[in-house]
């Protein structure tokens, strides 16, 4: 059985766990304001917002709720549009209504939904964090002018309201964001929060779902009949740290967690912007890093980084064991890697960038959010105090059946990474790829992007 | 006004056909289609679709009750095959189940056996074949043969463009109730009102007053809703047979996979200009990559063809047009209509000829622009377009010679990027280019409380047509547009009606309530006259909601004077009809006046393009378009920005990929639309000012589609960035996808 808060009431549903929480608003509950209109994430329309419990209480954030199991929520707080809608106008579909900021909809619920998603979790309450959190939100329509127009207003609204999560809901609820109901959920949770329950020992070993974000695109028929374990309900694989040198990101992790950390933001810079490359952010609120991994994509955006970064990953084997591998020896073949039934990577390990350190990511694809690379590269160069290069690591992504370390770049190390560098960098990458011509484009296209991009990598902006 | 509907879309209480709520035993249906693109078939085993858990109900061609077609025009699309299929995703048969997922998985279950024949996926290799829908169609004036001669600079060359997926976020859907006497009524996702009535009754085999269509709201249409009656009478014929609702709902990919798209072209052009840079004769081929059946292309292919000339004067032109039949879904309307096909053959021909005469692209386009008093290829005289004044006014706005200077400067200076800038003119003819579609009727009905409910024939799906016809209403009647409620479309109510299409659906249907509501108004003046002892109605009007008499407000209010003429016993109920006047198209000669008026505007779009991974962002947009006098400002700026975005699209980032056998290789993981983060940061939309149009309702213009052409220049920016760099390559095909532009720039 699964329990949760369904906007102001309680829920105890026997529907599988696997069941999609799409369908479970829409046809269990009668709530059709979720629209679904693509069923892969990929359009933003069914967006709900999920309340976690955490230490200064939920924690809500903006997910596809075609992709969102039922039984993950045991214990949440699950907003659909009904959920905001209980009183008079929030300020979010007050400035939707007074920008005109929607034509036919039908995205609209999931552009209220995201919106009110950024007002729970923005950092800042400013205009372009609010852009990023309408990354996952299309309108075909198409009233996006509008709808910006809608977001400036909404933040210029928020200006002089303090984000202070500690008391963001009530904060919000006094700025007319939320209905005053939601001050009564955590009252309607006690008790609710009980530890899943685990799998019926001797039947088929449970499915491990992380975000569920590929899985359940892949395989939602199979995954509403299979046992599933949730990842996220390993609160004690949820951290990021540093330990003697490396930084430490449990496999429970989402990409949103890791893309705003301070910690991460220290050691690496660019993995603000570089991550909002990934998806869209009602995905990377629900994926996970290590499901970007075990997901094995040749072309893996989170992958490509972390293989340039050095990663290596902690695995716990079914005797409880751990063993470390390092990324780029654990993909075999074609989405096959290193990893035995009942194991599950518990830990990423990233070696802190010692001073000379660059990173660049370059990424390549039809449209720049939301969309598959044709070709994306990483590079970790460590320059020398007298400015050549001491150490160079650089993948690959879309250029081969796995994401790809390009190897044999020792000779390089001593060389400066300015003039000719950049062209023999260029074609040695070049020369350790093999492309296939498909939907991302083709292997010519594909070979020539790969030397621009090395190009870039040593850019004067890169290296500077 | 803002649209009515805005309030209940943000608390998600709008409701589309999946929102009703479910009626009791209610089934899903669900289509097995071909899996190859041509083929005979042998047999079908259908055994484990029918076993499959849930099924209810299988059907093929042998089981439709009445007529097994469904083509728009041509009856030569069956609703499911018979012996013979014709594109990867046709209908062969229906699988009705108790879940929506039973019934799709069940779908996937059918078998077939099917003798493969050769397809043809390129229209030229069509047309060698004689593979066309419908005629060849040639439109000749004056003498371009002779002007080609005298001309001082001739270029021509080939292009494409290519397919646009609708993604209209509500996916096909229906839901359909069998009622009393054999009756059915149907809740659907439509366009066309009367096109998909009449589909329903003859697939069905019953009369049309057997039928009740009724339609609520679209998530978006965009055209992609108006000629394929499957997904709304598959459902139907279920229900039928079985006696119990049945639904439909494709999923999306399924959607995308066997729906039509706008229509590929591929042109051939040669355009010829004297030596100030007028044009004096152009010619165009236009091949129109239709698909297996001929749904509504042809008359798309006659707008492409009947927009040739685009926003100019050419005095001497041959336009001929050709509807190329291919083994692939049939393609269908989208905003536009061929019209953003016909206009990007005519600037890639003018674009190309000021690159070869050395002079800038927008001084061609001034001075060919098509203004008042010019004649159309087809002899019609254009009237009332402000083209000049909208290029003015834009000029007025953003100096046209100044940004043209700066993006000079700043190619000079710049290796790494380059930026790039078109001013797109545009001139698009308004009403159905099929005269006998130019009708409309409103049914009004006032209650004794003073309430006013209207039904017509067009259908909500985002732009706001209900909304601008219950302002029409409103103004009409001298009451306050909260009194108004703008009832469902509804076949029973306002029968026969064309599709809410060809940005007509305001135009036509808000004319045919006008006038509805004024003879109600008549009936009510005339009786308030008796009532108030006042017999000269000239006299007597209402405004505000109150009964004036020789401009001074009576006693009499509109409840008071609605239920006192109830009660004096008269009619609150009327009927209206509007046929535009004086349209004619004369198919031999190709000759006429075929549509009401024109709708113009200009833009310019500023592109930055990085040279080193060709990849791009359109800057700026800025768009002056006339849409007469309002009648929402609010609804037409978001018209104008939504068609533009859309046309980017097509110019940029949406592309379709088939797969070598006919497939569709670009489900909603890769086909991309625009999103927002790609949206121009400098975005302005200006309404021509002072704008009268005496050929629409209320001196409105039409705004549904014209904007989209705006979109073209993205390509043309794009273009002009490229052309900077290097122009030792032949003009890409639209659209320009990252692919494209760095394989322009480094292939």
């Amino acid at each position: 059985m699964t329990s949760f808060v369904l906007n102001s009431r309680v829920v105890h549903t026997e529907q599988p766990p696997g069941t999609v929480m799409l369908d479970f608003v829409r046809n269990a509950s009668g709530l059709t304001g979720t629209k679904e209109a693509c069923r892969e994430g990929e359009c933003g329309a069914c967006s709900v917002l999920v309340g976690s419990p955490g230490p200064q209480g939920l924690v809500y954030r903006a997910v596809a709720s075609c992709l969102l199991p039922l039984g993950d929520v045991q214990g949440c707080h699950v907003v659909t549009v009904e959920g905001l809608s209980e009183g008079p106008l929030t300020l979010v579909q007050e400035q939707i209504l007074e920008h005109s900021a929607s034509q036919c909809g039908f995205c609209t619920p999931g552009i209220v939904i995201s919106l009110t998603g950024f007002c729970l979790s923005a950092r800042s309450f400013s205009f372009q964090e609010s852009q990023d959190a309408l990354d996952g939100n299309l309108c075909r329509c198409t009233g996006y002018v509008a709808i910006r127009d809608a977001a400036r207003a909404l933040c210029e609204r928020l200006e002089g309201v303090e984000p202070d999560p500690a008391v963001r809901v009530a904060t919000l609820v006094e700025a007319g964001v939320l209905p005053p109901g939601f001050l009564e959920v955590p009252a309607l949770l006690e008790g609710l929060e009980n530890p899943q329950e685990p799998p019926v020992a001797g039947g088929a070993p449970p499915v491990l779902v992380a975000g569920g974000t590929d899985l359940f695109v892949q395989r939602p028929e199979e995954l509403l009949e299979a046992p599933l374990e949730f990842l996220s309900r390993h609160r004690e694989l949820d951290f990021i740290r540093v330990e003697g040198g490396v930084l430490k990101v449990g496999a429970a992790v989402t990409l949103e967690d890791f893309r705003l950390s301070e910690i991460v933001h220290r050691f690496f810079p660019s993995m603000r912007e570089d991550l909002l490359l990934h998806s869209s952010t009602i995905l990377r609120n629900r994926a996970t890093l290590t499901g970007n991994i075990v997901n094995a994509s040749p072309v893996g955006d989170v992958t490509i980084m972390l293989l340039a970064l050095d990663a290596s990953l902690e695995i716990r084997t079914r005797s409880g064991q751990t063993r470390r591998v390092p990324l780029s020896e654990f993909f075999q073949g074609y989405k096959q890697y290193d990893l035995a039934p009942g194991e599950w990577i518990v830990e990423i390990h990233l070696p802190l960038p010692p001073p000379g350190t660059r990173f660049n990511f370059e990424k390549v694809s039809n449209r720049e959010i939301l969309d598959i690379a044709a070709v994306s590269t990483a590079m970790r160069l460590i320059l020398a105090p007298d400015g050549t290069i001491q150490d160079l690591r650089l993948s690959a992504g879309g250029v081969a059946p796995v994401p790809l370390l390009i190897r044999g770049l020792e000779g390089f190390r001593g060389r400066s990474p300015e003039g000719e560098t950049a062209g023999l960098l260029a074609r040695h990458a070049v020369e350790a790829i093999s492309p296939i011509s498909d939907i991302r484009g083709s292997a010519t296209y594909k070979k020539l992007l790969m030397g621009q991009l090395v190009r870039a990598h040593l850019s004067a902006e890169v290296l500077s | 006004m803002k649209n009515v509907d805005m309030g209940m879309h943000v608390r998600g209480t709008s409701r589309f056909v999946d929102d009703l709520p479910t009626p009791a035993g209610c089934l899903h249906a669900a289509l097995f289609t071909s899996p190859v693109a041509r083929g005979r078939i042998r047999s079908l085993d259908l055994q484990e679709m029918a076993g499959s858990p849930g099924v209810v109900a299988v059907y093929t061609h042998r089981d439709v009750p009445g007529l097994n077609e469904v083509g728009h025009v041509l009856h030569d699309q069956p609703l499911l095959a018979v012996d013979q299929v014709e594109y990867r995703g046709q209908p062969i048969a229906m699988v009705v189940a108790e879940t929506w997922s039973a019934a799709w998985q069940a779908a996937a279950r059918g078998r077939a056996d099917i003798e493969e024949l050769p397809a043809v996926f390129d229209p030229r290799e069509a047309l060698a074949k004689g593979m066309i829908h419908g005629q060849k169609r040639i439109l000749v004036s004056g003498d371009p043969d002779a002007a080609f001669e005298t001309c001082r600079h001739v270029v021509q060359g080939s292009l494409a463009s290519g397919p646009q997926e609708h993604f209209y976020f509500e996916t096909q859907r229906a839901l359909a109730l069998p009622t009393e006497h054999d009756t059915i009524q149907v809740h659907a996702s439509t366009q066309s009102p009367g096109a998909f009535h009449r589909h329903l009754a003859e697939v069905l085999g019953i009369p049309m007053h057997k039928v009740e269509l009724d339609i609520r709201r679209l998530g978006g249409g965009f055209g992609g809703k108006e000629s394929t009656a499957v997904w709304v009478v598959a459902p139907a014929m279920a229900a039928f047979l079985l006696k119990r609702p049945v639904k439909l709902v494709l999923p999306r990919n399924h959607d995308i996979a066997t729906s039509g798209k706008r229509h590929p072209y591929e042109f051939d052009y040669r355009i010829g200009l004297d030596d100030e840079g007028r044009i004096l004769a152009y010619e165009v081929d236009l091949l129109q990559h239709a698909g297996a059946c001929a749904d509504i292309s042809l008359a798309v292919l006659g707008r492409s063809f009947l927009h040739a000339s685009g926003a100019y004067r050419i005095p001497n032109i041959r336009v001929q047009a050709v509807s190329c039949r291919t083994n692939i879904p049939p393609n269908n309307a989208f905003r536009g209509f061929g019209v953003p096909q016909g206009t990007f053959a005519i600037e890639a021909a003018v674009t190309h000829a000021a690159e070869v005469m050395g002079v800038p692209a927008a001084q061609i386009k001034l001075k060919n622009l098509a203004e008042d008093g010019d004649v159309l290829p087809f002899g019609m005289v254009l009237e009332n377009t402000n083209s000049r004044r909208c290029w003015e006014t834009l000029d007025a706005r953003v100096d046209l010679a100044g940004r043209h200077a700066a993006v000079a400067e700043y190619n000079r200076t710049h290796n790494q990027t380059r930026r790039g800038l078109a001013v797109i003119p545009v001139c698009f003819g308004i009403s159905f280019a099929q005269t006998a579609l130019n009708q409309a009727g409103a049914l009004v009905n006032l209650f004794v409380d003073g309430s006013v409910e209207v039904s017509t024939g067009a259908v909500e799906m985002g732009q706001g047509v209900n909304t601008k016809i219950q302002l029409v209403a409103a103004r009409t009647l001298g009451i306050a547009p909260d009194r108004v409620r703008v009832h469902t479309t509804n076949t029973s109510r306002v029968p026969n009606a064309s599709p809410t299409s060809a940005s007509t659906g305001a135009d036509l249907n808000g004319m045919a309530t006008k006038y509805a509501c004024e003879e109600l108004r008549t009936r009510l003046c005339r009786y308030a006259g008796q009532h108030l002892g006042h017999e000269d109605l000239e006299q007597i009007s209402i405004r505000d909601g109150v009964v004036h008499l020789a401009g001074k407000p009576t006693e009499l209010r509109w409840e008071k004077l609605v239920a006192a003429a109830q009660w004096a016993r008269v009619d609150l109920s009327s009927h209206a009809f509007y046929a535009t006047p004086d349209l004619h198209l004369d198919p031999r000669t190709e000759r006429g006046r075929p549509f009401a008026y024109y709708s113009c505007g200009t833009s310019l779009t500023e592109v930055l393009l990085d040279c080193v991974r060709g990849t791009y962002r359109v800057e700026s947009v800025e768009v002056v378009h006339d849409v007469g006098r309002s009648l929402s400002e609010v609804i037409d700026r978001g018209q104008v920005a939504g068609g533009v975005v859309q046309g980017i699209g097509w110019s940029t980032v949406e592309q379709l990929r088939y797969g070598p056998d006919g497939r569709v290789l670009t489900g909603a993981n890769a086909y991309k639309i625009p999103d927002l983060k790609s949206l121009p940061p400098h975005f302005s939309v200006t309404l021509l000012e002072n704008s009268e149009n005496p050929y629409a309702v209320c001196n409105s213009k039409a705004v549904g589609e014209p904007p989209l052409i705006h979109g073209l220049g993205a390509y043309f920016a794009l273009l002009d960035a490229l052309r900077s760099v290097r122009r030792d390559k032949a003009l890409p095909s639209l659209p320009l996808t990252p692919e494209k532009v760095f394989m322009y720039l480094h292939g």
